[in-house]
């Protein structure tokens, strides 16, 4: 116990700050210590890394909005443009 | 070359759909994108004397979307601190000591990290489990994957303290984690 020692819960903080390089050097010195001693945060450190990478694929691949949306758009447009 | 006409009888059909391609991941959610994209175009026609045809005109409609974008980002801002609190009170993931519980602890998944999963059913329920997260934490998650912001601008875009950002990561990371667990992981 004492400043070094940190729970689960505050260690998978530190590892989503990590990702953002945004950890003081205390906190640096936690997070490595927890981790020495616990699998399952080792394991959702990996895990978080994963998902950041999938999830910025998954995010940058296109959305249409389709024949039907756009053409209510225009309807909309023309309606707006001939009333102003 | 020459920028400066615009041709709004066009616009519709040449900027609808990446306007809205660009307005889906940062707003989270279909009927906003398709209204910020409307205003856009609206916008643009009140605006159209204001044209000095210094940009193109795509580019043009995309700074106005993108003001959209922001001004959306504020309103939603302002309502964090409530959803915030009632969140952070519905603690699962960690027992009373912060540490895993049974339930939640992270499995092993068996796969290579360094590959994607690349199956269409991976992505469905990767898509599944986003929508499942509140909409200010999928426009975060965009806002730190797709525009490769960080935590400063992030909270300076929403009006939200660091503190606060924080939170609301660090929840979205672990709802997400173990949605794709449950999922995919145990299916
Ligand atoms: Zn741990």
């Amino acid at each position: 116990m004492g400043m070094l020692h940190i729970t689960c819960k505050k260690a998978t903080l530190l590892i989503i700050k990590k990702e953002e390089k945004k950890l003081s050097w205390l906190e640096r010195w936690q997070l490595r210590g927890h981790l020495t001693i616990c699998s399952l945060c080792r394991k959702f450190e990996i895990q978080s890394a994963f998902i950041s990478r999938i999830a910025k694929e998954y995010l940058q691949s296109v959305h249409l909005l389709g024949e039907e949306k756009k053409e209510k758009i225009q309807e909309r447009f023309e309606a707006d443009r001939a009333g102003s | 070359m020459n920028y400066s006409v615009l041709n709004p009888d066009k616009w519709v059909s040449n900027y609808a759909d990446i306007l809205y391609a660009y307005a889906l991941p940062r707003v989270s959610d279909t009927v906003v994108a398709e209204d910020l994209v409307q205003e856009t175009f609206l916008s643009a026609w009140r605006a159209r004397d204001n044209y000095k045809g210094e940009a193109s005109e795509k580019n043009w409609l995309f700074t106005i979307l993108k003001n959209k974008i922001i001004d959306h980002y504020r309103k939603k801002g302002k309502d964090i601190v409530q959803s915030m609190s009632d969140s952070a009170i519905t603690e699962r993931f960690f027992d009373e000591a912060d540490h895993w519980t049974q339930d939640d602890k992270p499995l092993d998944w068996g796969i290579d990290y360094q590959q994607g999963p690349e199956t269409k059913e991976f992505y469905s329920i990767l898509e599944s489990c986003r929508k499942k997260l509140q909409k200010l934490q999928q426009s975060v998650f965009a806002m730190k994957y797709l525009d490769d912001l960080d935590a400063t601008e992030i909270c300076k875009a929403l009006g939200i303290t660091s503190s606060n950002y924080w939170v609301l990561i660090h929840r979205a990371k672990l709802q997400l984690r173990a949605c794709l667990e449950k999922n995919w992981i145990n299916s």
